[in-house]
């Protein structure tokens, strides 16, 4: 069941983000979905109870098991298993799950729920089913559907911010949810040549970091 | 609530405002050093991609402090991360590659040596290479600079060699300089800000490749962090406040600037009055504070009776392009593909100067090798582009498998930014940020010549990458900007119709007043300005200590 929610037309437009290349290392923010800075701050999301959890039971902070399965389709449709390990693999539906709930991408949790919405409303305008009862060709041609959308448009706003997030699931230290086993490494090679001495050290809390840093008391 | 006046207060702790720190409290003068930023620890500095880069460590949340930028006066204003530099103590020295070049004489008399160009602002400076040089010198002896100075066309004049020896490099700048050598070009070891040896208590680098966007854990990246702020609160008479963010700098009845007020870490508003004002919080950060400050002797801002405060924004013209070898073909043949070392360290500047008039403008600039960055997510999320062009499954995966198959090298592109008319900072009339204060809106109009300039040294740069015959040469961009290099939005001149502040960096119109990031330059360079802007704020410093102890 999905938790109720104001009902919402459009997500955010898309806003520009200039890249800084010269740092190289792209200090580029997740990027879209800014909101107006004038906007009243909104309240701290309420506790709205167990949502359920994940099939390998691990409790959800976001989504709700219904939206989770529609999450974990579309990220595994990004990265599918083939010879080598998939976003499922590296619990990268996990990590969007509880990362969306750090305070700094409260604007970006917003867009990302109403995206899920918007593509199972389309999956079943277009198929009659849930996204997440598709075939994976039906998936894909829903998800290249919204990829090709209008480069202002929330549809490709949302794929974007699925492609990201799922990289970053794939790709971020495993401290954070993803990363399982450091698959995304190994298939990226950050475990080779030119990586050295590179990873966070062994027992790195990202999400305590992220939480706590600079707070030097 | 008005606090106890101090001599100096200083607002910005990076390459512009550390050395002033350092300098007036090594003479004994009582300093206040305000910082927006957190004052993080060296163990803080941790290789984790999306704590670092991705979120809100060093570069404000875009939607809690964005900058507007347009292009052109009828663009529409979108907001962004673009043109801040970290907000931490240290500034923005802390993320930095440090690419540490010196301006080249020629950079001092821009317009005198190469002629006026129809539709730019550019400007001689008021000051030569030989009054900076001195100060050079010292700003690289006191943050540590690893290089070595060898012949070339270019070479600016150096009166000692570099305080450290160059850092280890990989192989292949060894292929680099074979290649330039057969274009009959010279391929130039790349000076560091970054210690090769113990340098002043300080560790050496340690070679992790994370360098550029990421802090120094190590303390062997130059920043004002690791060298020049520990050395300045050493003397006990710098106070360092970070979390504290500028409002205004007030004024008194006469004109004279007489307190800056600001939110502390609290979000409470102080007011900190001193007798000497010096504000570094980068040119587009400097210029927003001292337009935000009105008051009835100064209603266009502060110093701005000239209408200038802001305008004349340059940054630094960009092109890129990627060389891709695939490891498991050429392991044989080269096995030094295989070598980890992360630097490259090669420079090519014989275009500094463009052999003829072909563009209208003979100035050219510099390109600079180096591996690309090894960040996965950055790497991967390029990977998977974006748009109708974006991919997604298995091209996605085939791709992120090619890369791990792959040694990339690329070069930069810095090349003039000219002054134009049309590129300029203002503050927004709608948008405040989180603190409430309105905030920097940019307009960006560039030149022609330099986007041709800019694109003839991207052409020089991939015919040194095919020398090196590899499996792939990618243009990634011929015009683009380098937005956390800034400066010209307060630039320096003999003439006050012309210029905000005089040669020492202080205000025309406001006596106690001083800028000191890169907003004095009134042309860039076509070199990463952070070792130009250091030695200023030495120069400027010097100048400032003589003068308050009359």
């Amino acid at each position: 069941m999905s938790r109720a929610r104001p009902p919402r037309s459009r997500l955010s437009r898309r806003s520009f983000i200039q890249r800084a290349t010269f740092l190289g290392g792209g200090v580029v923010l997740l990027g879209p979905a800014c909101k107006r800075s004038d906007e009243k701050p909104k309240a701290p999301p309420t506790d709205t109870g167990p949502l359920g959890t994940t099939p390998g039971g691990q409790a959800l902070r976001t989504f709700s098991s219904f939206e989770y399965a529609v999450v974990a389709a579309a990220t595994e449709r990004i990265l599918p298993k083939d010879e080598d390990p998939g976003a499922l693999d590296a619990d990268v539906p996990v990590y969007i799950d509880r990362i969306l709930q750090t305070p700094a991408l409260e604007p970006v949790r917003d867009d990302f729920v109403g995206g899920v919405a918007a593509l199972e409303r389309r999956a079943n305008r277009m198929f009659q089913k849930g996204f997440a009862a598709l075939t994976p060709e039906q998936q894909d041609e829903l998800l290249t559907l919204f990829k090709d959308s209008p480069p202002r448009s929330a549809e490709a706003h949302f794929f974007e911010l699925l492609t990201v997030m799922t990289l970053e699931g794939f790709l971020g230290d495993p401290s954070y949810g993803g990363n399982k086993g450091k698959v995304g490494w190994r298939l990226m090679g950050f475990d080779t040549i030119g990586t050295v001495a590179m990873a966070p050290p062994e027992g790195h809390d990202g999400p305590k970091c992220l939480r706590e840093c600079g707070v030097h008391k | 609530m008005s606090l106890p006046e101090v001599d100096v207060c200083i607002i910005g702790s990076g390459a512009g405002g550390a050395p002033m720190a350092l300098e007036l409290g090594r003479a004994g003068f009582k300093v206040v050093l305000l910082e927006k930023g957190r004052h993080y620890r060296p163990q803080d500095f941790i290789h984790d991609e999306i704590l670092n880069s991705r979120r809100n460590f060093f570069m404000p949340l875009p939607w809690e402090e964005p900058h507007l930028v347009r292009q052109g006066a009828k663009g529409r204003y979108e907001r962004s991360t673009a043109a801040w530099t970290a907000n931490c103590v240290g500034g923005g020295t802390v993320h930095m590659s440090g690419f540490f070049y010196r301006l080249k004489p020629v950079d001092f008399r821009l317009r005198s040596t190469l002629g006026a160009i129809p539709g730019s602002t550019v400007a001689d400076w008021p000051i030569s290479y030989e009054e900076l040089a001195p100060f050079y010198d010292r700003a690289e002896a006191e943050l540590g600079v690893s290089g070595e100075a060898v012949p070339h066309p270019f070479a600016e004049p150096r009166s000692s060699p570099y305080p450290l020896p160059p850092l280890d490099v990989h192989p292949v700048a060894g292929e680099i300089d074979k290649a330039c050598k057969g274009l009959g070009w010279h391929s130039l070891p790349t000076a560091r800000g970054i210690l090769s040896r113990p340098y002043r208590g300080r560790a050496p680098c340690s070679y992790c490749a994370l360098c550029g966007s990421y802090g120094c854990e190590m303390g062997a990246k130059s920043s004002t962090h690791a060298s020049l702020i520990p050395a300045a609160l050493a003397t006990g008479n710098v106070e360092l406040r970070p979390g504290c963010m500028a409002r205004t700098v007030e004024v008194d009845k006469q004109g004279r600037a007489k307190s800056v007020v600001y939110l502390d870490a609290n979000g409470v508003a102080q007011e900190q009055p001193a007798k000497v004002v010096v504000v570094s919080c980068t040119a587009v950060e400097s210029a927003r504070l001292l337009l935000n400050s009105t008051s009835s002797r100064f209603p266009r801002g502060l110093a701005n009776g000239s209408g200038l405060v802001g305008k004349n924004l340059i940054f630094s013209s960009f092109g890129e392009s990627h060389a891709t070898f695939r490891v498991s073909k050429h392991a044989e043949a080269r096995p030094w593909l295989k070598d980890p070392s992360p630097f490259v360290n090669r420079s090519v500047q014989d275009f500094y100067l463009l052999p003829d008039a072909r563009f209208g403008f003979r100035k050219g600039g510099t390109l600079g090798f180096m591996w690309t960055h090894p960040n996965p997510i950055h790497a991967a999320v390029g990977l998977a582009g974006t748009g109708r062009t974006a991919v997604f499954g298995k091209a996605l995966k085939d791709r992120m498998r090619d890369y791990r198959d792959s040694r990339i090298l690329q070069f930069e592109v810095y090349a003039e930014y000219l002054p134009t008319p049309g590129s300029y900072v203002s503050v927004s009339d709608e948008v405040k940020d989180k603190y409430g204060i309105p905030v920097a809106a940019i307009t960006v109009e560039r030149h022609p010549m330099d986007l041709a300039a800019t694109r003839f040294l991207v052409e020089r740069g991939e015919e040194i990458l095919l020398r090196l015959d590899p499996d792939d040469v990618r243009r990634v961009s011929t015009s683009g900007e380098t937005t956390i290099l800034q400066h010209g939005t307060c630039r320096f001149g003999n003439d006050a119709a012309t210029s905000v502040l005089d040669k020492h960096c202080r205000a025309h119109e406001v006596p106690n007043l001083y800028v000191v990031d890169g907003s004095f330059m009134p042309t860039g360079g076509s070199v990463p300005s952070t070792l130009t802007i250091t030695a200023n704020s030495f120069r400027v410093a010097h100048h400032l200590v003589r003068s308050l102890k009359g």
